[in-house]
């Protein structure tokens, strides 16, 4: 019984507070991105100023990581076949935003960078 | 009796309150459907917090429900001085610049934490055992490479690279054993993406093995022939030079580079062994290096480089330019995987070259004016996708020939025209540990010196 009351009340609350959150917003547009030694493909990306931008980040062999530096976004991205990682961002400014992979990967991995345009 | 009345009572309000609730909130929900409303609060929650609930599903469901509770009103709490696009983001705890343009919301999927001391000094490696049997004789076990890989971000745009290897297990003072050899240490300096700047200890960009040579991404135990013996392969220079993404999947590396030495160029390895490997090096009459690599679509990489520069700075009297261009390619199609090279080496002055080697030392080292080799590597998964192991069967020829033309006046030595068949299989019960196994088929032009076959078995792995 208690927890049916607190199951409706907490029901009526988060159905209210979701609607709001952009978190749980359906992403203007979702940007599949696939790491590889050493390139992100793609490794530019245009996006536009206030959308909600998700991207889908998955490796085409060993572990590589994800990393914004300007916005503190830092995720691993699991190796070939073993998922992925999802990031959702709102575009404030528009300029460039460098990204990069923070997982050492090999001989290439300080050039294994990208760039969101923002537009 | 009015006790037990009162007790009744309340029984009945306590009916009419569950069946008012589960009328107003669900229709008539069953305990299933309240498992799976407490579920889809949990996903929901988890686009909030992506750690939150993975150890919940054994829990009952009033203790998830009073998790949900708590969760919520730490959001509520966390939402109240912010803005809700300026939220903390999910885990890992990111510490979001103030004045960031792009604001995170949320972090999930199949992701571990990356903490920030691990980007900051990068520690990894690669491993290479290998058991080599020619026909006839017994098997060879060989740790073949142990490579520790450092790296350093002086800041976001000054980084630092470097890879330390020991070969065959041990070095011992002026003995043949094995070697302890730095085979790249460079500082990046990052300032566009279509421009930036390196210097160090460089590996020349040439073909798919010399950047690209961690066990686990190349088939065969042992490197291709052709990424040997007609391209060098690990060769490192000193220098320094350009780098960058050009856009829409091309991008470029050219260096200047400290220069082979044609003191130790021969017949049967071609230039190989005159890498300086940054030791004994001259910097007199720098080597230029470039590649050109377009990477725009998936699993697709397509590569050309050209070297030149002059050699003779251990043979006075001669100066022979070296000359190297090749073509590689890497592509996959669903389980389908193709890799090809072709390179063609040129060698001035060859005959000048072998007339002074020979004044020095006494033998004709029938260095040709022309080598060329090339490769094609088709190779299938043959595991279904589902099984997360990976199993490739792949089949290799490669032609090479390091007498392929020769100077006036020299004869080419028909045992040096060689051609391999190498079949085999990587297994992978990870993608960073190759179990690999091969059976090499060598040929040559000559009628008197029989190339043996061999079978190679070995295990590499990256961290």
């Amino acid at each position: 019984m208690v927890v049916l009351m607190k199951l409706a009340a907490f029901v009526l609350c988060a159905s209210a507070f979701a609607q709001e959150q952009p978190a749980a917003r359906k992403p203007d547009r979702v940007i599949s991105i696939v790491a590889e030694r050493f390139t992100f493909n793609p490794s530019k990306i245009t996006v536009k100023q206030g959308e909600l931008i998700e991207f889908v980040i998955s490796s085409d062999d060993t572990d590589h990581g994800f990393r914004i530096p300007s916005a503190g976004i830092d995720v691993a991205i699991p190796q070939s076949n073993k998922g992925e990682a999802r990031v959702r961002f709102v575009a404030k400014e528009k300029g460039n935003i460098a990204f990069e992979c923070s997982r050492p990967c090999g001989a290439g991995h300080n050039l294994m960078r990208g760039t969101i345009v923002v537009k | 009796m009015p006790k037990y009345s009162w007790r009744l009572g309340a029984f009945l309000l306590r009916c009419w309150l569950a069946g008012f609730l589960l009328l107003a909130t669900a229709q008539a929900q069953g305990p299933t459907d309240l498992e799976r409303r407490v579920v889809e609060l949990e996903e929901k929650m988890r686009l909030l917090d992506p750690a939150f609930g993975r150890e919940s599903r054994a829990q009952d469901l009033a203790k998830r429900l009073g998790a949900l509770e708590k969760k919520m009103a730490e959001v509520l709490a966390a939402k109240q001085p912010v803005q809700v696009a300026a939220a903390e983001p999910a885990p890992p705890p990111v510490s979001t610049p103030a004045a960031s343009a792009l604001v995170p919301v949320s972090v999930a999927g199949d992701y571990q934490a990356s903490p920030e001391a691990e980007t900051r000094l990068p520690v990894a490696g690669y491993m290479d055992f290998h058991f080599n049997k020619v026909v006839g004789e017994p098997f060879r076990p060989d740790f073949h490479r142990f490579v520790l890989l450092f790296g350093h971000s002086f800041s976001d745009r000054i980084k630092f690279w470097s890879e330390l290897e020991v070969e065959h297990a041990l070095v011992e003072g002026g003995e043949e054993t094995g070697e302890v050899a730095l085979e790249q240490a460079y500082l990046d300096f990052l300032i566009k993406p279509q421009f930036n700047i390196r210097a160090g200890m460089l590996l020349t960009p040439m073909g798919i093995v010399n950047e690209r040579h961690e066990p686990p991404s190349f088939n065969g135990v042992e490197r291709p022939f052709v990424e040997t013996l007609i391209i060098p392969t690990t060769w490192r220079e000193l220098g320094f030079g350009l780098t960058g993404d050009l856009g829409r999947g091309f991008r470029y590396r050219a260096y200047l580079t400290s220069s082979l030495d044609a003191s130790r160029f021969s017949a049967e390895s071609g230039i190989t062994d005159g890498r300086t490997a940054g030791f004994d090096a001259s910097f007199r009459n720098p080597a230029k290096v470039a590649r050109l690599e377009y990477a725009g679509r998936r699993r697709m990489t397509l590569g050309a480089s050209i070297y030149s520069g002059h050699t003779g700075f251990n043979t006075p009297g001669v100066n022979p330019r070296v000359t190297i261009a090749e073509f590689d390619g890497r592509y996959s199609f669903r389980r389908f995987d193709l890799r090809g090279l072709f390179a063609n080496t040129w060698v001035s002055q060859a005959g000048e070259l072998n007339w002074r080697l020979e004044q020095n030392f006494g033998a004709n080292p029938n260095i040709a004016r022309q080598m060329r080799g090339y490769y094609f590597e088709p190779g299938f998964h043959v595991l279904p996708r589902r099984i997360r192991h990976d199993a490739i069967l792949f089949a290799r020829y490669e032609k090479y020939n390091t007498q392929h033309r020769m100077p006036e006046g020299y004869t080419p030595l028909p045992q040096f025209n060689r051609s391999s068949w190498v079949t085999g299989v990587t297994y992978k019960p990870n993608a960073d540990v190759a179990i690999k196994f091969d059976y090499v088929f060598n040929r040559n032009a000559s009628a008197v010196v029989r190339p043996l076959n061999g079978i190679n078995m070995g295990i590499g792995w990256w961290f």
